[in-house]
């Protein structure tokens, strides 16, 4: 039977991920010094995991030793999907072997949510967790936000070549990927170089505000991976500022930005914000939704004062677009229209090349430009239409994958949610759980009035979601790619 | 290095390939998106759509801060133009492909500096050349000589006859032979050889030596040189034109070319060659202008299959030589095996021409040669380089290179591992593909 399987260099992707393991734990020591800073008894768990992921890492590097070190395209994306799991596989063995340990599925499904800035949790409560393990979960956001392919193309030049330029495809998100600089990692330095800085901001401007350090750094990371993760049950609401939500709103939109463009505008290239479309579009739909949000807050809220009328709308609605998954509690007040505003935006994402998740901005642009040439087409069946993005003609061929990307995303959430109805939860729940993890917003159910987190879900059904997160993830094709035949076969 | 070229034609795109992995920053331009999306999700390299001839796209390029910037579009007009923006832009050197004998005289040179363009690359010319050295020197496969002749280095195929086959690099070296063996092309492969290699039959090895040894090796290969006068050449292509021109009372050509039209053209263009219009690919065609009575015989058609193949039929009639212009690289270390005698090809020609430009931006002296998957370089020695360092045994080369011959005040020698380099020296390095950025290191 393996005959028939195509020769694929294993071997030397073993090896690679061997390297990437070993810089994971160069971020686990992090979370371990956290704990024992505060004399946390958590430390072993991680002191452990450390060693596992180190030596297991070292293991894969120094003692397969390839035949040949090219690797084609398959290597390529079969590398990149792997290594997600291979980096949850290791960042979940914290979770096993805390104060309070939790099981091998909810704890792979909580590691594999936080690499995809998911932020869905199995936690009931997350007040009791240990400040390592709160950090560790905010550090794997802001590793995976940016992307773990990413970082390594900007610190080892190992990666620098052919092989390696078939990862940045399969793991940057958006339809075409745009460089900034000629070679491959000085563009994963540029663009790794802005998210360092705007973490950097991030923590100082809520450092500032009533945040303690320890959770200035854990939001910093959570809000600029467009992630979601809380440090608190009470979430955003354990505050209780404006200023803090207002620092919030203004990073969540960073980060729903696409990277390329802040990079541009930090080298003083002030004309191509002017120029991007794509970005005006983005902050335009989120006037028009904050502008019914709004209307929807101010009927539905008894009490009426800027901050539940306006901000929190545009919290929320920020919030929901860029994926990050926070939400404000008086949601639930405000009627099932906002909800399905809710659906929409989680849907349609933030700008392509940003941390955030969702179908993107660009390619619904792209959708709604090429069905309104359609609908001309239909009464001037010989004019010659084209798709224009940022100024530029999509060429056909771009324009039948995003349409095919957009079906296909729209068929996963239905087959997803179809699996989880079988598994006996409710159609509403599972269609809005599916769609949730596969955009990475990580929104519980509970913002539609019930009260549950993802522990109620059975454990089959965490599997199929972890799949969708890391489908949704690394935009559908990397993945999808796995399951057909003809990867695999000569 | 950063590097932008215009024109992601098939010299553009195979250079800016080639130079990605030498590790430089490149920028490819093009006003054509369906030959640069491939390029940039394949390759380490950016590309930009835009008009090569604008001063906008050229600015968004990066021009103003690249050290070299190559014209190699289709049209000279264009590459010159375009040469001229950049420069004016800010490039430091510029570099235009150009399709005229007469800008490459020096009466003109002038012009084409007040202009912008510092160097010109004419592809077709060096593949004439390249030819013309192969008629000359028909018993090798590649003759490469740098400072008039004083370090020559040679590839020869070996057939069994050859009187190397089944030696040991070490016992090579005992018997105290007046050549160093750089590399080895094996089944499509080039290896740095070591002293525990054994030489095959069928290998292709090259030889760096003096003039004066030159002829010992001759006789160590089982060759023998065989005087040349008469020569076909298939395809009056511009290949075809200038190698008349340049070589025209030496031999007597006779060109063959398919289409009237072409012919009668030629025919005006180049009195010194019998001009027939026919179809080469035709044995009878052949036959009727006697192809057994050649001395040689040259492909040059558009089509490189059409190129091997017919010169495996010359080769059947009895034609000694046989040189192909071959054109898909992949294609060159096939016909190589399939006993073609010499392969040309373009690209080649030229990304060698450029690669001596990286080596070394400010001198004209130092030559490269682009082998498919070598190179072959002259590099002047600066003060205090890396290389002086120590006798060459210590220094730690890579495997992928080799250090075989140098010229020290006008006199060649060869070096061994006791040789120390010193500044001023000018060495011929061979390398493997991919590693010339390591030299630049050890040399600068």
């Amino acid at each position: 039977m393996f005959k028939r399987l195509t020769r694929l260099n294993i071997a030397m992707l073993l090896r690679v991920i061997g390297w990437l393991l070993m810089i994971e734990s160069a971020f686990l020591v992090v979370p371990l010094l956290t704990c024992l800073y505060y004399g946390e008894s958590d430390w072993e768990a991680f002191a452990i995991a450390l060693c596992i992921t180190a030596t297991v890492g070292v293991l894969m590097t120094f003692c397969i030793r390839p035949g040949r070190s090219d690797m084609g395209k398959r290597e390529g994306f079969l590398l990149t999907a792997s290594v997600w799991v291979f980096f949850s596989l290791c960042g979940m063995i914290p979770f096993m072997l805390g104060v309070s340990p939790i099981g091998f599925t909810d704890a792979f499904f909580e590691a594999i949510s936080a690499f995809t800035t998911t932020g869905a949790s199995t936690y009931v409560s997350v007040d009791n967790l240990s400040h390592g393990l709160k950090l560790w979960r905010c550090l794997m956001e802001w590793l995976g936000g940016m992307g773990i392919i990413l970082f390594t193309l900007a610190v080892i030049p190992m990666l620098n070549y052919s092989g390696g330029m078939q990862m940045f495809n399969a793991e940057v998100t958006g339809i075409t990927h745009e460089k900034l600089r000629p070679r491959v990692s000085q563009t994963a330095k540029g663009l790794w170089f802005v998210y360092f800085i705007l973490t950097g901001i991030l923590i100082v401007l809520l450092y500032m505000g009533p945040m303690s350090l320890f959770d200035s750094v854990c939001y910093a990371f959570s809000v600029m991976s467009t992630g979601g993760v809380s440090t608190s049950d009470a979430g955003i609401g354990a505050w209780d500022s404006l200023y803090i939500k207002i620092v919030f709103i203004v990073f969540m939109v960073l980060g729903g930005v696409n990277f390329g463009l802040i990079f541009k505008v930090g080298t003083g290239q002030f004309k191509a914000v002017r120029e991007n479309q794509v970005f005006r579009i983005f902050m335009g739909t989120i006037i028009v939704l904050v502008f019914m949000t709004s209307i929807a807050a101010y009927i539905g809220n008894p009490v009426h004062s800027i901050e539940t009328s306006v901000v929190d709308p545009l919290f929320q609605v920020v919030s929901m677009m860029t994926s990050t998954g926070f939400s404000v509690p008086e949601v639930n007040m405000w009627g099932d229209f906002v909800l399905l505003l809710v659906f929409l935006m989680m849907f349609m994402g933030g700008c392509a090349g940003s941390t955030s998740g969702g179908a993107k901005i660009d390619r619904i642009i792209v959708l709604i430009k090429h069905s309104r040439n359609e609908i001309y087409r239909c009464l001037h069946p010989n004019s010659i239409l084209n798709v224009r993005v940022n100024n530029k003609v999509a060429s056909p061929d771009t324009v039948s994958k995003v349409i095919a990307f957009l079906c296909l995303y729209v068929m996963i959430v239905l087959v997803a949610s179809g699996l989880l109805t079988i598994l006996g939860m409710p159609l509403g729940h599972s269609f809005f759980t599916s769609l949730s993890c596969i955009s990475n917003a990580g929104l519980g159910i509970n913002i539609m009035g019930v009260d549950a987190t993802f522990i109620g879900i059975p454990d089959v059904g965490k599997w199929i979601l972890s799949l969708v997160m890391l489908i949704g993830r690394l935009e559908l094709f990397t993945v999808l790619l796995l399951f057909t035949t003809d990867f695999w076969r000569k | 290095m950063k590097i932008v070229i215009a024109g992601a034609g098939e010299v553009g795109s195979h250079l800016a390939k080639l130079l990605s992995r030498e590790e430089q920053d490149i920028v490819l331009v093009d006003d054509d998106s369906s030959k640069l999306d491939a390029i940039s999700s394949n390759y380490n390299l950016m590309t930009f759509r835009g008009s090569p001839t604008s001063f906008d796209a050229l600015r968004n390029a990066g021009v103003e801060n690249c050290d070299l910037f190559i014209a190699v579009t289709p049209f000279e007009t264009r590459n010159v133009t375009s040469c001229a923006i950049a420069k004016s832009l800010g490039a430091k050197r510029t570099v235009a492909r150009i399709d005229n004998y007469e800008y490459m005289t020096n009466d003109n040179r002038d012009f084409f500096t007040r202009l912008g363009v510092n160097s010109l690359i004419y592809p077709e010319y060096l593949a004439a050349s390249e030819i013309v050295t192969a008629l000359e020197r028909n018993w090798v496969r590649h003759w490469f000589e740098i400072h008039d002749g004083e370090i020559i280095l040679v590839g020869v195929k070996l057939r069994d006859n050859a009187r190397l086959i089944g030696m040991q690099l070490k016992e090579l070296a005992a018997m105290q032979h007046n050549f160093h063996v750089s590399a080895i092309k094996r089944n499509h492969e080039t290896i740095i050889p070591r002293g525990d290699d054994y030489i095959k039959s069928n290998d292709i090895l090259y030889f760096t030596t003096r003039r004066d040894d030159v002829n010992e090796l001759l006789e160590l290969c089982g060759k023998r040189h065989r005087p040349i006068k008469k020569v076909m050449i298939m395809g009056g292509s511009r290949i075809a034109v200038r190698l008349v021109k340049m070589a025209g009372e030496r031999y007597r050509f006779k060109i063959i070319e398919i289409s009237r039209e072409r012919c009668l053209k030629l025919s005006e263009k180049v009195p010194d060659a019998d001009i027939v219009c026919g179809d080469a690919r035709d044995i009878d065609t052949l036959k009727e202008e006697r192809i057994s009575d050649m001395d040689a015989f040259i492909a040059l058609t558009d089509s490189s299959e059409t190129n091997i193949l017919s010169c495996l039929s010359a080769k059947e009639f009895g034609v000694p030589k046989t040189i192909a212009e071959v054109e898909n690289i992949q294609f060159i270390s096939e016909a190589e095996g399939l006993n073609i005698g010499t392969i040309v090809n373009k690209k080649l020609l030229a990304s060698s021409k450029i690669f001596q430009m990286l080596l070394d931006a400010d001198s004209s002296s130092s030559k490269c040669l682009a082998l498919a998957d070598a190179e072959v370089a002259e590099i002047e020695v600066k003060p205090k380089s890396k290389i002086t360092k120590a006798p060459v045994k210590d220094l730690n080369l890579s495997r992928s290179m080799t250090i075989a011959g140098l010229i020290r005040d006008g006199h060649g020698q060869l070096v061994t591992g006791n040789t120390t380099i010193q500044a001023g020296d000018h060495v011929l390095v061979f390398c493997l593909a991919g590693s010339i950025h390591k030299i630049e290191r050890l040399f600068n």
